[in-house]
């Protein structure tokens, strides 16, 4: 369980008079693990297959976080890059049928690799016309997956995308059925979150930051802004095309329709609804906004709608989504007022 | 050979003439608000459906179902303007983004919900085709041309002229001034954005005969041609507009003809893409507004 970003920046409130409860912070932790480990045994396998979904998305939102929430950069790119990565993938386990954790490398270094060529002309740009931009890759995307027929196979799609099996030398193992899978699922996540977490706190994780909140300054103490600018939005690529790759492994198909707004914007549901520039807000944003929805078999019309309301009660209401919730529950299991 | 040249560019003219109406008022909006509206091009879906649910169930000609198109869009227009557009006064643009995203699936899906999301059949408006110098043409078509031009005319006049095309400049350039000398900037933002809305619901009405299908997702592929535009054209520049819808929809027209039809949906975001490389302000614009 990490910690946010202001949490842990906040020292503790001075000592009051009142006695202290006790921290409570890692049993908690120990309990939320054990939960996520034996989660199998615990629910039935929709409610698994509905967290797998969100651990899937949990990636390209890690992704969109960096961007978001620590570089100030809105984006609408998200979901070309994990259509990238799911094609990437698709196109390896079908053609080569190689092990699942090359595909997962190739599919992040892929959509790393487009997105370099693809931000340096965007990231020219300012606010607005870089949103366009990040949602013209979109659109293109799609075009190229429904045009390029002698690879993607157009609208039809790659199917019957392999199961993920891992080979070491002689032996083999694939994953089958949802348990294992989310257990691979789950592994990933955890050390996508691991990952944010160290660029977070390292110092280009400061520098991130400086650039969200005045890149001017930023630039004039000596950030070199626009190199981190790209590399961030690389490598929010790179998370993106990871979590596809799972995707496309996960769902055994692979269609034009990835590229579509709508992922984009459910990227941007749960970076901004659980907290954008948090770490454990954007976890709890995924499994909230994606898990509970699929869990529910909310009809996509309705979830939709919803995702309207959430969007203009986030924007206007709670700016910072549920982050200020989640930090004040958790100073209450560390014990602080 | 030539003549297909012709035709086609002539095509582009009235498939641009339909952009152009949607992406004025999108452009307008942006001039006041200084938030893109992603929401526009479901504006343009109201309107349509509007007038294919006043000929399919009350069973009204295709003027009436124009009007009734054009009012059921204002309605709501209003509904959102009020209780959103209005609270967008200086908010930063992301907040614009958002919240617009936002009122697009709100919008859309509340259709697909209740009127299904397969497609309807538009029976109504002129398609008998017509001869004009040589070339032909549905009415329709002449009918969006001349409404188009009628249109950039009124809108020229009006934000010349007017009082309230005066102080939705005034706005556009500076709010606080606004306020100081008395011009009620919440309501210029709000009928900035009816007016809007209602030229995007004109412009389906009148576009609707000649795309024949209805349904629920058409708005958010207007929305996704008229973004390049509006960019293109210069944020807030109504002239510039004009010009780059036209542009975009002789392009497309080209490109669906010589190229392939599948390609069409991205001339806008290819051409958009590679305008802001070489101009990023927009091509009619002599500086970098926002």
């Amino acid at each position: 369980m990490s910690l946010t970003q202001t949490s842990r920046e906040t020292p503790l409130a001075e000592p009051s008079l009142e006695v202290r409860r006790r921290d409570l912070r890692l049993p908690l932790g120990i309990l939320v693990a054990i939960v996520a480990l034996s989660a199998p045994f615990l629910i039935g396998s929709y409610a698994l297959h509905a967290i797998i979904i969100a651990l899937i998305f949990l990636l390209p939102a890690h992704g969109l976080n960096l961007l978001v929430g620590y570089t100030g950069l809105l984006s609408l790119a998200q979901a070309a890059f994990f259509g990238i990565g799911a094609y990437t993938a698709g196109l390896l386990a079908v053609h080569y049928g190689t092990p699942f954790y090359v595909n997962l490398v190739a599919a992040g270094l892929m959509a790393g690799l487009i997105a370099l060529p693809l931000g340096i002309p965007a990231l020219r740009l300012r606010a607005t016309s870089f949103v366009m931009c990040t949602l013209g890759f979109v659109i293109i995307g799609q075009a190229i997956a429904k045009n390029w027929i002698s690879v993607t196979r157009g609208d039809m799609g790659l199917s019957s995308i392999p199961k993920p099996f891992f080979a070491l030398g002689p032996a083999s193992f694939t994953v089958s059925g949802t348990t294992g899978f989310y257990y691979l699922t789950l592994a990933v996540a955890v050390l996508a979150t691991l990952a944010v977490w160290a660029i977070v706190r390292s110092p280009a994780g400061r520098n991130m930051i400086a650039i969200r909140e005045n890149e001017t300054l930023a630039e004039s103490v000596g950030v070199p802004t626009w190199r981190y600018k790209l590399i961030v939005f690389m490598l929010s690529a790179v998370f993106a095309g990871v979590g596809g790759s799972i995707y496309a492994h996960y769902l055994t198909v692979v269609s034009p329709l990835t590229f579509q707004m709508y992922y984009s914007t459910t990227m941007l549901i749960i970076v901004l609804g659980g907290g954008a520039g948090t770490i454990s807000g954007v976890v709890f944003g995924s499994l909230l906004f994606v898990g509970l929805s699929e869990a529910l078999r909310v009809a996509p019309e309705l979830r939709m709608i919803a995702y309207g309301f959430c969007l203009l009660i986030l924007v206007f209401w709670f700016k910072k989504g549920f982050a200020p919730l989640l930090n004040r529950f958790w100073s209450f299991v560390g014990g602080v007022k | 050979m030539f003549s297909t040249l012709a035709e086609q560019i002539i095509n582009g003219i009235v498939t641009g003439s339909v952009y152009a109406i949607v992406a004025v008022g999108m452009t307008m909006i942006f001039g006041v608000l200084r938030a893109i509206n992603f929401a526009h091009g479901e504006y343009y879906m109201l309107g349509t459906f509007g007038a294919w649910f006043a000929i399919d169930y009350l069973e009204l000609s295709y003027e009436a179902s124009i009007v009734v198109g054009i009012l059921a869009t204002i309605v709501i227009a209003y509904v959102v303007g009020r209780l959103v557009m209005q609270r967008m006064v200086g908010a930063p643009a992301e907040a614009g983004v958002l919240a617009t995203l936002g009122i697009a699936l709100i919008l859309q899906n509340t259709v697909i919900l209740v009127f299904g999301g397969g497609y309807k059949f538009f029976s109504g408006g002129y398609i008998e085709p017509v001869s004009v110098l040589g070339f032909t043409l549905a009415q329709q078509r002449m009918l969006i041309l001349v409404v188009c031009l009628l249109v950039f005319i009124g809108l020229e006049l009006m934000v010349t002229y007017s009082r309230m095309g005066k102080s939705m400049r005034a706005v556009s350039q500076n709010i606080e001034c606004c306020e100081v000398v008395g011009i009620d900037v919440p309501q210029v933002v709000l009928r900035t954005f009816i007016l809007g809305a209602a030229l995007a619901a004109l412009s389906g009405v009148l576009t609707a005969p000649v795309n024949v299908n209805v349904y629920g997702g058409m708005g958010e592929l207007i929305t996704f041609k008229t973004l390049p535009i509006i960019i293109m054209g210069g944020l807030g520049n109504v002239r510039g507009t004009f010009f780059a819808a036209m542009l975009l929809g002789i392009a497309e027209s080209l490109v669906a003809t010589y190229i392939g039809l599948q390609f069409r949906d991205t001339v806008g975001f290819v051409t958009l893409i590679l305008t802001l490389m070489w101009r990023p302000y927009g091509l009619f614009s002599t500086e970098a507004r926002f």
